[in-house]
């Protein structure tokens, strides 16, 4: 800013920013630490805070954040230069696979769980996958608010390895590591993160769509997600819990995230991609982040001979914050029926979702989502969020701010007519064949 | 923690920064040995590893000589909590230190957007600034 400033942050925090100022080039940055939390504290709470030490630095705060503002700087602080970053040695070993696998789990890559040691041969083989170069830049990944990392198809080509890719899944990967998007984030939110996979390729690669589509049961559904995981964490040195992973309960879709391949043989609708602009023959990987998924069966109406499936998905949304999108994943049967009652295409169900699954302006201004993120863009003068915070506490508003935010997919093996809905937002689409 | 210490962790654990430590360096004298009858095939595993940008460094602005009759800027970065937590600081320095002029700002937007804007306004108008609250 060019005057002094000092940060204030709250003592659960302490790694991260102490870590994220010296990544930003200020590692000697005065920081001042407060009790956790500030949130939901009482005035005079708080001013017991301001009033007491920084627990860090067993100093009063106050005068701490004077100090900061007033004390002279030292050498260290003055200091300009760029410091070059290491990763360490370009290989590891020779050694017993066994040894090895414990040496990558103790040293943060991998998801604890047994990998596929990616040795030069192996390398060579999925790098054989892909017409690129090996040390081609494939993109930049940032786990967090953090400078990003950059990486090649062969660091990429590593990552698929310990994963258990196959070659033929390799292109796959590369597209999520071009589109940038990490599956671990910094927040204290524990996201959750899913990849739509559309195109001939799912069968190519034998993917699940059918039964048990979004489970354990086969390779590339499993190992494509876990790469994610991996490349997030190792190419974008994310995952690291208190420094690049703050999410305060963590989440059990991070193992491998949520990996769906559309039925696109049995779906009476247009399939996802296509809906995001691409061409039906193309292969294309479609990106979601947001808070996780939880199955809806048990809806009313299902077991009447007109279960009103919309209604359903409205029920579940109706309990999720509007602040990410939502996803539906519906077996095909329910697809069917919905075709079936006049839903001819994904977007005449879209409009009804977006029109019907509603929520009241006080509602809506109470949630922690709203104040961090829509409230200062309405102050900005953002729609809708202008218009809603400006309407009375008990106007009736769509629970998402735009029709977009809805997205459907098909999948599931059509033993009975259930579905699951995602607290989800569209990132990206990304094409595969660029890949290839 | 020392900065030192944290800044050399930057990007790599530190057995991967300072080369892999005796007790965990693979292909190390200290193993057991194997079984003559049946040694077990070694091999070597590769990095995983992105590259990260090289750190450039910034120096801090010089500190003011004391707050006397200055202008503090306190910015809330729209943390829940935060702009109460500086209310309580406005508070403090208008009972302990009334000849600082104390402005408070919410910063715009969400807390992970930048405000040059404001940041600017801040340099013209400001002698210094506080801003909270990291969560």
């Amino acid at each position: 800013m060019g005057i002094p400033t000092t940060p204030m942050v709250t003592q659960a925090f302490k790694e991260l920013a102490v870590l994220n100022v010296a990544k930003r080039g200020m590692p000697h940055l005065r920081i001042t630490f407060t009790p956790h939390p500030v949130a939901s504290k009482t005035p005079e709470q708080l001013r017991a805070y301001v009033e007491g030490d920084d627990p860090v630095s067993a100093k009063p705060m106050m005068k701490e954040i004077v100090d900061a503002l007033t004390q002279p700087l030292n050498q260290e602080e003055k200091k300009t230069g760029l410091v070059r970053v290491s990763v360490g040695p370009e290989r590891y070993g020779p050694e017993t696979p066994k040894k090895l696998q414990q040496f990558y789990h103790d040293n943060g890559m991998t998801d604890f769980l047994p990998l596929i040691i990616p040795t030069e041969e192996s390398v060579e083989e999925m790098m054989a996958a892909t017409s690129h170069r090996p040390d081609e830049e494939v993109g930049k990944m940032a786990a967090g608010a953090y400078p990003p990392w950059s990486y090649t198809v062969r660091q990429v080509a590593i990552n698929a390895v310990m994963a258990g890719c196959k070659p033929e899944y390799f292109p796959v990967v590369l597209a999520i590591a071009a589109s940038g998007t990490p599956s671990l984030f910094s927040s204290t939110n524990s996201f959750a993160y899913a990849a739509v996979i559309n195109g001939p390729i799912r069968d190519r690669l034998n993917m699940n769509y059918g039964i048990g589509a979004l489970g354990p049961f086969a390779q590339p559904n499993a190992a494509i997600g876990r790469a994610w995981t991996l490349l997030s964490k190792n190419l974008a040195n994310g995952g690291i819990p208190g420094d690049t992973y703050m999410g305060s309960q963590g989440n059990n879709l991070n193992y491998n995230n949520l990996v769906i391949a559309e039925n696109e043989a049995v779906s009476p609708w247009t399939p996802l991609h296509v809906q995001k602009g691409f061409r039906a023959e193309e292969n294309v990987i479609s990106l979601f982040r947001g808070l996780g998924i939880v199955p809806g069966q048990g809806a009313r109406g299902t077991s009447t001979d007109t279960p009103k499936y919309e209604e359903q998905f409205s029920d579940l949304f109706s309990v999720f914050t509007g602040f990410f999108g939502g996803l539906v994943v519906a077996d095909p049967l329910i697809a069917a029926n919905l075709k079936g009652r006049g839903y001819d295409t994904k977007d005449m169900l879209i409009d009804w979702l977006y029109k019907n699954t509603t929520q009241t302006v006080k509602d809506y201004k109470s949630r922690d989502f709203a104040y961090g993120f829509d409230y200062p863009r309405a102050l900005k003068g953002l729609e809708p969020y202008a218009t809603w915070y400006k309407m009375p506490d008990d106007a009736v508003i769509p629970r998402w701010p735009h029709r977009d935010d809805i997205n459907v997919v098909v999948a599931g093996g059509q033993t009975n007519a259930f579905f699951q809905g995602g607290s989800l937002s569209y990132t990206v689409s990304v094409s595969i064949d660029k890949w290839t | 923690m020392n900065r030192r210490t944290l800044l050399s962790l930057l990007g790599a654990s530190p057995a991967l920064l300072a080369g892999l430590p005796a007790e965990t360096q693979p292909g190390q004298s200290n193993a057991k040995p194997a079984k003559a009858s049946t040694p077990e095939p070694k091999v070597e595993g590769l990095n995983p590893r992105g590259t990260p940008p090289p750190i450039q460094l910034i120096p801090m602005a010089p500190r003011l000589d004391h707050l006397d009759g200055k202008t503090v800027w306190l910015v809330d970065t729209g943390f829940e909590g935060g702009g109460m937590l500086l209310e309580q600081i406005r508070l403090w320095f208008s009972h302990n230190m009334p000849t600082v002029t104390v402005v408070f700002r919410r910063k715009a937007g969400p807390y992970m957007e930048d405000d040059p804007a404001l940041w600017k306004e801040i340099k013209e108008k400001g002698d210094a600034a506080i801003m909270a609250v990291g969560h």
